[in-house]
């Protein structure tokens, strides 16, 4: 809902004179701060198109903040380890070995050509996001294979055990003064470092996002911990440019480019 | 040492070259599957050739590309590019290359040796840019 028509339901509101006036009053209030973004709850507006941008230093506010025995991967974006590295993670022996067994083959099979990483890879993918802020909840639409991530921010808790897998998971989310604060559970097992080494459907994501001082960067520090394949955390620094007036694009994975692998 | 004959008389021919140093890391911007274990980025590959076919689909566009080789020889080769969501950002539509025309594409070889390579950048005969080629900030 733009202010404007905000306005125009107020300037209705006014008109009928049907509440008394202080009741009409405390409509009008509950009104505007149901309808307003987040700004109107004095919160900072991530609402945009953002695109992953490479070079933004570090931020320490956001560093500081992570818990202690978490390695900061240097892969976002661009950047991609090798086989066989996984950028300081304590891997744990089974899931080494069957990191070490990842034939990189099966990734271009028509059955899995299409099938998107979770958001502990997709979030520093070389792909834009969109996001939509309102005061209950936040969206996080990714280009990359058209995941979209739903953030409550009501203040609800996290399922059960018997909650449905994916790779958005289940997110909440709160504000830590100027930061928001994301917690995502319920992942499907998908690739950590898209080199054969994946996360369990135990893994806990912390995010912890924050715009720079004149608003136009985006920076988020996305945490992980996996007590099922790790015996540290891992985490990303991840930035994005504010780009007004682009939109994701649709993404319509075509499996059948995984044809191109099965011939010579 | 780079062929750099290519665009001398429209010559189609094929050349790979070892690059020096890089980052180790650093590799195109890629979607889904590892560039890093399927493409050499240190190597890279210039082709010439005709175009038989484009492909503009996520994950990934394909060009299949008729090469000749200086013996006379007619190989076809497949060069698979960024997704057409990033390639639309830096200029390309599905109408970018037109079957039958010649292009110049300058990309990074499979590791497997098969004549398979990843785009970096297309040029028209007349030495036109196709989009914005690849950069390390994406």
């Amino acid at each position: 809902m733009t202010r404007a028509t905000v306005n125009r339901k107020l300037a209705i509101i006014a008109r009928r004179r049907a509440l008394p006036r202080w009741g009409g009053a405390a409509v009008t209030c509950a009104f505007v701060l149901a309808a307003l973004p987040a700004l109107a709850a004095g919160k900072p507006d991530l609402s945009g198109f953002w695109n992953l941008a490479g070079g933004v230093p570090k931020d320490k506010v956001l560093l500081d903040k992570l818990p202690p025995n978490t390695v900061v991967l240097e892969d976002t974006g661009a950047a991609e380890f090798p086989a066989g590295e996984y950028g300081g993670l304590k891997v744990k022996a089974h899931a080494l070995e069957a990191a070490k067994r990842w034939n990189p083959r099966d990734d271009m099979k028509l059955s899995n050509a299409c099938k998107p990483p979770s958001i502990v890879y997709a979030m520093q993918g070389p792909f834009p996001i969109e996001i939509f802020q309102a005061t209950e909840l936040i969206v996080i639409k990714l280009e990359y294979f058209d995941l979209v991530r739903i953030v409550f921010m009501d203040g609800r808790p996290h399922p059960g055990a018997d909650y449905p897998l994916s790779k958005v998971g289940f997110s909440t989310g709160r504000w830590e003064g100027d930061t928001l604060v994301v917690e995502t559970t319920h992942l499907e097992p998908a690739t950590i470092t898209n080199n054969g080494l994946t996360h369990s459907d135990r893994v806990r994501v912390i995010e912890r996002f924050r715009l720079s001082a004149d608003g136009n960067t985006l920076m988020a520090t996305q945490e992980f911990e996996d007590p099922e394949v790790l015996d540290n955390r891992g985490a990303r620094f991840i930035a994005w440019k504010r780009q007004p007036g682009e939109h994701v694009y649709p993404y319509e994975c075509d499996p059948t480019f995984a044809l191109e692998y099965q011939k010579d | 040492m780079r062929f750099s004959g290519l665009m001398r008389a429209m010559r189609a021919c094929v050349a790979a070259a070892v690059l020096g140093a890089g980052a180790l890391l650093t590799a195109p911007a890629q979607a889904h599957h590892s560039f890093a274990v399927f493409f050499d980025s240190q190597k890279s590959v210039t082709l010439t050739g005709v175009v038989t076919q484009f492909h503009f689909v996520n994950p990934h566009g394909l060009i299949r590309l008729n090469v000749k080789t200086p013996e006379g020889k007619t190989e076809e080769w497949k060069v698979e590019t960024n997704s057409p969501s990033v390639l639309r950002r830096r200029g390309w539509t599905p109408q970018s290359l037109t079957v039958g025309e010649t292009i110049t594409i300058e990309g990074w070889p499979a590791r497997d040796g098969s004549k398979y390579a990843r785009l970096r950048s297309a040029k028209r005969a007349n030495g036109e840019q196709v989009g914005k080629p690849f950069t390390p900030e994406g």
